[in-house]
């Protein structure tokens, strides 16, 4: 049985429960009171300390807003005439996205681990045990999606863990359980697939013709990593949430740099014992 | 980036970069959607010092093989595997988040981790190599006399040891290129086929110049040994320069980071001129000892900049989130789908 999340952006209201449950939970450290002025994202990304991270997408429109305005059609962003001539356009919209590790189904920070301190638990997640880890960095630059970070002042690597020991206890993860619109959804990858193929389908049929699932197959599916466990149901352009439209499994690429790097050595280990034949 | 950005009479709804002309940050803030690796100045000295023994390595085994019979030139070249071999480890495991694990590395093999086939390849060698180094103390009387020691390190069967040794020497010269490629750094990941014959190559040719540079320095060596160092430094840094200019190539708009500010001029100048073509100049000419001491130092130094651009240019390829996603477009640069 494989477990994951979808986390259902549309609905996100950009609270920080996650966040903050998550840190809790973990007892992560703070990351500093910084204020990045990013909107209101002064969390940046995800990081060994961070597991969770609300993204702030503002998408202003150009034109302003003037008459007698519907409020409750505004947030709604209903795309019809508005009464007395109002225009919608004017305050743009929130885009909020609670990103999370994507526990990959053909997962590169595993591959790369020389330790095997990365594993796929009995959840069929990606997990780093800490006895383990040497702190090497190699999963770092591996993930495709900047997850895996190491800590510098414990030296190993740290991610999301999917709270490993909440499932265990049969609880759902914190972050789920702290979401208050449901934004964030635990359960078995096939049922989590079948609610959001459902959710994109009615998104479709209100207008919203750009909803869209990433994560599955498809996204870096034919570079190798075969989709994500942790799913996002998606209203723009992947990179408008820093994430990247298709990437791939850096391992793949192994046999092939090993077979060249053979076929160079004999041809150069050959030059050196002709010149040294004189 | 953020801090700097003056705010006056700037948009009613936000500080998002498309509304606030004042940022110049692109896509997410500009913030890097992957992160780099955390690798510093140990990993870039290891690169090339284990390289140069990598090198010095295979000068041993094509000495053997022809049969060759000057002692200075093996001396040379076992020591320098030795010391180096010796060395390696000991900037790896301080690079390490938590050294004291270091043998964690070798507590299971995956032949899909450069990291861990590089673990293995490097313990192996470094011991086997040692035999080798050993035994040569051993003729040379540097293991105090004639005593147990050294009697028992007379026994091992060098010449089988160090061909045996090779593949794993070899592949310590290249896999620091596939550790590389092995990643989502679109500057690495995109150069995957040919990032490790080029850093094979400069292995070689930096194995080549340390052994005729040292050669050089001491009087040692016949000539005959030191002409065919010179045309093997020749042929060897032939090849490198081709590789680069393959790589470059082949990296295209992501190579970006080596002509950077900072980066440009150590790679061009340093690399490039200075460690290549530079050294092709000194050594087609008319053969003098001073000649081919300068050729030797600057192909070392240009080896060493050649890692630390390849290195630090990672770092910088890995931040810009231009490169990255252009890279992982569908119909980006990241390696074609399905070729192994
Ligand atoms: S998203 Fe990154 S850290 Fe998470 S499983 Fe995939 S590669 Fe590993
Ligand atoms: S830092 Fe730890 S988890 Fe990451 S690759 Fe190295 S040993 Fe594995």
């Amino acid at each position: 049985m494989a477990t994951g999340f979808l986390t259902d952006t549309t609905v996100c209201i950009g609270c920080k429960a996650c966040e903050v449950a998550c840190k809790q939970w973990n007892q992560l450290p703070a990351d500093g009171y910084e204020f990045t002025g990013d909107s209101y994202d002064n969390t940046k990304q995800l990081s060994g300390d961070t597991w969770r991270h609300v993204a702030f997408i503002e998408n202003p429109k150009k034109k302003r807003l003037t008459g007698d305005v519907d409020l409750v059609a505004l947030a709604e962003d209903v795309k019809e005439d508005l009464p007395n001539g109002a225009e919608l356009d004017g305050l743009g919209r929130w885009t909020f996205m609670s990103d999370v590790c994507k526990h990959c189904v053909e997962a590169p920070c595993q591959q790369a681990c020389p330790t095997g301190a990365i594993i796929r638990n009995e959840f069929d997640n990606v997990y780093i045990q800490p006895d383990v880890c040497n702190g090497c960095g190699y999963c770092v630059p591996a993930c495709p999606y900047g997850v895996i970070t190491s800590v510098p002042e414990d030296g190993r690597a740290f991610k999301c863990t999917l709270c490993y020991d909440r499932q265990i206890d049969g609880l759902e993860p914190a972050c789920a359980k702290a979401c208050p619109t449901n934004s964030i959804m635990f359960g078995e990858v096939e049922e989590l697939e079948k609610v959001a193929e459902e959710r994109v389908k009615q998104l479709h049929d209100r207008g919203y013709p750009q909803a869209f699932l990433y994560g599955t197959p498809e996204v870096g599916g034919t570079g190798g990593i075969k989709g994500n466990h942790s799913k996002f149901i998606l209203m723009d352009v992947p990179e408008t949430y820093n994430l990247p439209e298709n990437p791939f499994l850096p391992q793949d690429k192994v046999a092939g740099a090993t077979v060249a790097s053979a076929v160079a050595a004999t041809m150069i280990g050959a030059a050196v014992v002709w010149a040294f034949r004189g | 980036m953020a801090e700097e950005t003056k705010r006056n009479g700037k948009p009613e709804t936000s500080h998002h970069p498309e509304t606030d002309p004042e940022r110049g940050d692109k896509n997410y803030y500009g913030i890097p959607p992957i992160k780099r690796a955390h690798w510093t100045w140990q990993i870039y000295v290891y690169f090339w010092v284990g390289g140069i023994g990598a090198g010095s390595h295979l000068l041993t085994v094509i000495g053997h093989l022809l049969g060759w019979r000057d002692e200075a030139f093996f001396r040379t070249t076992k020591y320098t595997t030795l010391a180096t071999m010796t060395i390696s480890p000991v900037l790896l495991i301080w690079d390490l988040g938590r050294p004291e694990r270091f043998l964690n590395m070798l507590r299971i093999v995956k032949l899909r981790s450069p990291m861990s086939t590089g673990s293995w390849a490097l313990s192996l060698f470094g011991s086997m190599s040692g035999l080798v180094a050993t035994k040569r103390a051993a003729e040379d009387g540097l293991l105090l006399g004639d005593n147990f020691l050294s009697r028992l390190a007379k026994l091992v069967p060098d010449r089988l040891v160090s061909v045996l040794a090779l593949p794993l020497g070899l592949y310590v010269g290249a896999y620091t290129g596939i550790l590389l490629i092995a990643t989502s750094v679109p500057m690495w990941a995109r150069n995957w086929l040919l990032m490790g014959p080029t850093f094979l190559s400069s292995a070689v040719s930096s194995g080549l110049s340390w052994t005729s540079l040292v050669l050089h320095l001491g009087n040692w060596g016949e000539g005959k040994t030191l002409g065919a160092l010179k045309k093997a430094e020749k042929i060897v840094l032939a090849v490198e320069a081709v590789l680069i200019a393959a790589s470059l190539v082949r990296m295209g708009k992501w190579s970006k980071p080596l002509f950077s500010k900072k980066l440009g001029p150590l790679f061009v100048g340093g690399t490039l001129v200075g460690g290549i073509a530079a050294p092709l100049v000194l050594l087609s000419g008319k053969e003098t000892r001073n000649k081919s001491i300068l050729a030797s130092v600057l192909v070392l130094v240009g080896g060493f900049l050649f890692r630390y651009v390849m290195v630090v240019g990672g770092r910088e390829s890995a931040d810009d989130p231009e490169s990255y996603f252009t890279f992982a477009k569908k119909d980006g640069g990241r390696p074609e789908a399905g070729s192994k």
